[in-house]
């Protein structure tokens, strides 16, 4: 039922539909240039899906995994056991304060910058103007001469699985567990998946990943994708690859039945579907703008984030993969430059990648395979600092780590980092800036660490290039 | 809250003074949780949970268990043929449903029993099972906990029937009065406390609790604000669908604030709404 609101269109420079990751650094792009901004979030506070449902509470659960799992490694001392029936809410205790905290300093950001914000859910009526719906009913209209599309994207949940929120969940409604499974069997091979699972499976859960791929992370390093299953199947987990899954149902008894086109049939008391997620474009009514979803349900750009309307431009996961928050911001501000006629830098050929499994993953540069395709055939050097050489992996208790530098086929220039183990979401930073300011692989050699740290390790597989070169 | 009846007593009633020197002494005789109810809890959060061993857990207490297979085959389940094990009853409605059903059916004989009341104990329960088939609606829609919001519903005012016992027992102890909107604004004023009280004795889970205490009063229910507010919605549901005239009308009951606090949308609310037959049906299996 909708109720009028007031009838007046009310004007702005820039409309910024959605207010996750990519929708807030183009608003602040946008508003620092001198414009008059306004965004519309269908959720009460700032921050998208990434701080509501995705990233921040996922990593809030991630962390009392790990922590469990490390106290779990010193049971002898601590004569440590899961608690049957573990309430999944005492696991995240802490992220009420931790989503607050950072919606409010969201919040302060927009004010602070003069970022007209909406609450409402947001459709075209053209290509410069929208219509918000409260959730009182009301309407009102906004006209924009730059418009962003940011409005994330939602699980992607394939018609044959039927997905019940209460047995059979997704990405959105894993969390919302009373206690913690005796079982899981995840859906899918990619980020969120592998998250979840190693996540599960370092909380005592009995969890089986099924995927048609041979291996998760399909675009991440094969070598640290390795070290990852390894964790993964030592910490009880099985992961099925190369199976296509015939069909799932709640058995109406006690269990979700998972049949694979193989004939296993795989028995767990939850399921998480994670098979990719879909843009969040529903209720926009695209065609209004000029615009629509490709075959795979996303919004298709050119290499400025524009669409087939030129002063329309998409970002963060209504474009699909990487679906990465700090991906996602970089085209918000990149697509604002473009749109302001700004030039945005080349920053955006060194963003990060770093998935929150346990153990951490992170990317940047060129990968093994892809440096070898750049030089065509011409092997390239790998070195390689495994987290059990170094003295703070061996206090800290993270042997499993491992530290991969790809460089030319001459050993000094650096071309890639690829780290798995914990803290490789933050070392990566190091190897980026590193490729940034094209300080060689040299430079890891030359300079003086801390002692001992894990950075110890880019030393270490520094050193294993140089000794390759000789 | 009691359906249908605003009421706001002096505060220096006699029998209000009585009853809060009595929950401030402790005074107060709390229900334990039926045997049955308690193991069905136990058995739904174990790792081992097993559909034969819910059927047998039944199967010992013979009304309950010709309870479960009457609602079983009620119309609002829809058997396809008659269900005649307990075996069967699980395999078809799902466990989780059975154990709904036994664990509401066992603190229905348990906790809501006061001689003299017994219609208002029947609107009590038709709230609670209504207010807990609407909970597990609205977490769905928001993608929240499904599992749990049903009990939350169940039990969100689960302290008015002892509330109501102590009342009574009091007023006649003391030969005071009882009138009727006395009673009820009694039992919507304290029972979050009492409720709290027999919560925390039977070992309720945390969302639970924190519904029971905060439903009312979600703002202050911490990281369990979402499951207050849910209960809370639920429990407006049920007094909305169970008597109209408290709301007046479906225009009147959308403008209920927690229902923005949700960030449930107009197409959200009209889903719920549409709800109302099918939640009604399992209700009245349950209460037949």
């Amino acid at each position: 039922m909708t109720t009028p609101g007031s009838s007046e269109t009310i004007r702005f420079d820039v409309l910024v539909i959605g207010s996750g990751p990519a929708g807030q650094k183009a608003a602040v792009q946008s508003v620092k240039a001198g414009r008059r901004v306004a965004m519309v979030e269908q959720e009460p506070g700032v921050g998208g899906m990434c701080v509501h449902r995705g990233t921040i509470p996922s990593k809030t659960l991630r962390e009392s995994a790990w922590q469990l799992s490390r106290l779990r490694r010193s049971s002898a001392m601590l004569d440590f056991t899961f608690k049957p029936g573990l309430e999944v809410a005492s696991l995240m205790a802490r992220l009420d304060e931790v989503v607050g905290a950072h919606v409010a300093y969201m919040g302060r950001q927009m004010a602070r910058n003069g970022i007209h914000v909406f609450h409402g859910r947001a459709h075209f009526l053209s290509n410069r103007l929208i219509e918000v719906q409260s959730v009182d009913g009301s309407v009102r209209r906004l006209g924009g001469d730059t418009i962003f599309i940011a409005t994330g994207s939602r699980p992607r949940t394939p018609a044959e699985i039927p997905v019940d929120h209460e047995n059979i969940l997704d990405s959105d409604s894993i969390l919302s567990m009373l206690y913690l499974p005796a079982s899981l069997t995840v859906l899918g091979g990619g980020v969120i998946a592998c998250e979840y699972a190693s996540i599960f499976a370092h909380l005592g859960v009995q969890v089986t990943m099924i995927d048609r791929a041979d291996r998760p992370l399909k675009f991440m390093d094969a070598e640290l994708v390795g070290k990852l299953v390894d964790d993964f199947e030592r910490t009880g987990g099985r992961f099925l690859g190369e199976r296509t899954v015939g069909s799932v149902e709640w058995d109406g008894a006690s269990k979700v039945i998972t049949r694979l086109a193989t004939g296993e049939v795989i028995e767990s008391d939850k399921m998480l579907v994670a098979l990719g997620r879909a843009a969040a474009v529903e209720g926009l009514d695209l065609p209004a703008a000029g615009l629509r979803a490709n075959a795979r349900g996303l919004l298709e750009v050119d290499a400025h984030c524009r669409t087939v309307v030129p002063h329309i431009y998409a970002i963060g996961d209504v474009i699909g993969p990487p679906s990465l928050a700090a991906t996602a911001m970089e085209q918000g501000r990149r697509a604002a430059c473009h749109s302001l006629g700004l030039a945005p830098g080349s920053a955006a050929e060194m963003i990060p990648i770093g998935i929150y499994t346990i153990p951490e993953m992170a990317s940047v540069g060129l990968s093994e395979d892809d440096a070898a395709k750049r030089f065509r055939g011409t092997p390239v050097m790998v070195g390689r600092g495994r987290f059990d050489e170094i003295a703070r992996g061996q206090i800290s208790g993270v042997q499993d780590g491992l530290l991969k530098l790809v460089a030319d086929p001459s050993g000094t220039k650096l071309l890639g980092v690829h780290i798995v183990g914990e803290g490789a979401t933050e070392l990566i930073h190091l190897g980026q800036m590193a490729l940034l300011a094209g300080t060689g692989v040299d430079a890891f050699i030359e300079n003086i660490f801390n002692f001992p740290t894990l950075a110890e390790a880019y030393r270490v597989a520094a050193l294993d290039i140089l000794e390759k070169r000789r | 809250m009691s359906p249908g009846i605003e009421s706001s007593p002096a505060p220096a009633d006699p029998l209000r003074v009585a009853v809060a020197e009595r929950l401030a002494d402790g005074d107060l005789r709390l229900p334990l949780l039926p045997r049955v109810a308690s193991q069905v809890v136990a058995l739904v959060g174990s790792p081992q949970t097993d559909a034969n061993r819910l059927a047998e857990l039944i199967h010992r207490d013979p009304a309950l268990a010709g309870h479960v297979l009457r609602i079983a085959n009620s119309p609002a389940y829809m058997p396809r043929m008659p269900i005649v094990s307990l075996q069967q009853a699980v395999s078809r409605l799902g466990f989780n449903v059975v154990a709904e059903i036994a664990f509401a059916a066992s603190v229905q004989s348990g906790v809501f029993k006061v001689p003299g009341y017994e219609s208002v104990l029947l609107q009590l329960w038709r709230h609670a099972l209504t207010s807990g088939a609407f909970a597990k609606e609205v977490a769905r829609a928001r993608r929240l906990n499904v599992e749990g919001a049903f009990l939350c519903g169940l039990l969100h005012a689960v302290g008015k029937p002892a509330l109501l016992q102590l009342v009574t027992d009091v007023a006649r102890a003391r030969g005071l009065p009882l009138e009727p909107a006395l009673l009820f604004a009694l039992l919507d004023e304290l029972h979050p406390l009492v409720g709290l009280r027999i919560g925390e004795q039977w070992g309720l889970p945390k969302p639970v609790l924190a519904a029971i205490e905060h439903y009312g009063s979600y703002g202050q229910a911490g990281a369990f604000r979402q499951d207050a507010m849910v209960t809370f919605l639920a429990d407006r549901l049920a007094t909305h669908i169970l008597d109209a005239a408290v709301f007046g009308s479906d225009q009147a009951f959308r403008e209920t604030p927690v229902i923005a606090d949700l960030n449930l949308y107009p197409d959200d609310v009209a889903n719920l709404l549409s709800r109302k037959d099918r939640v009604l049906d399992q209700v009245s299996a349950m209460v037949a």
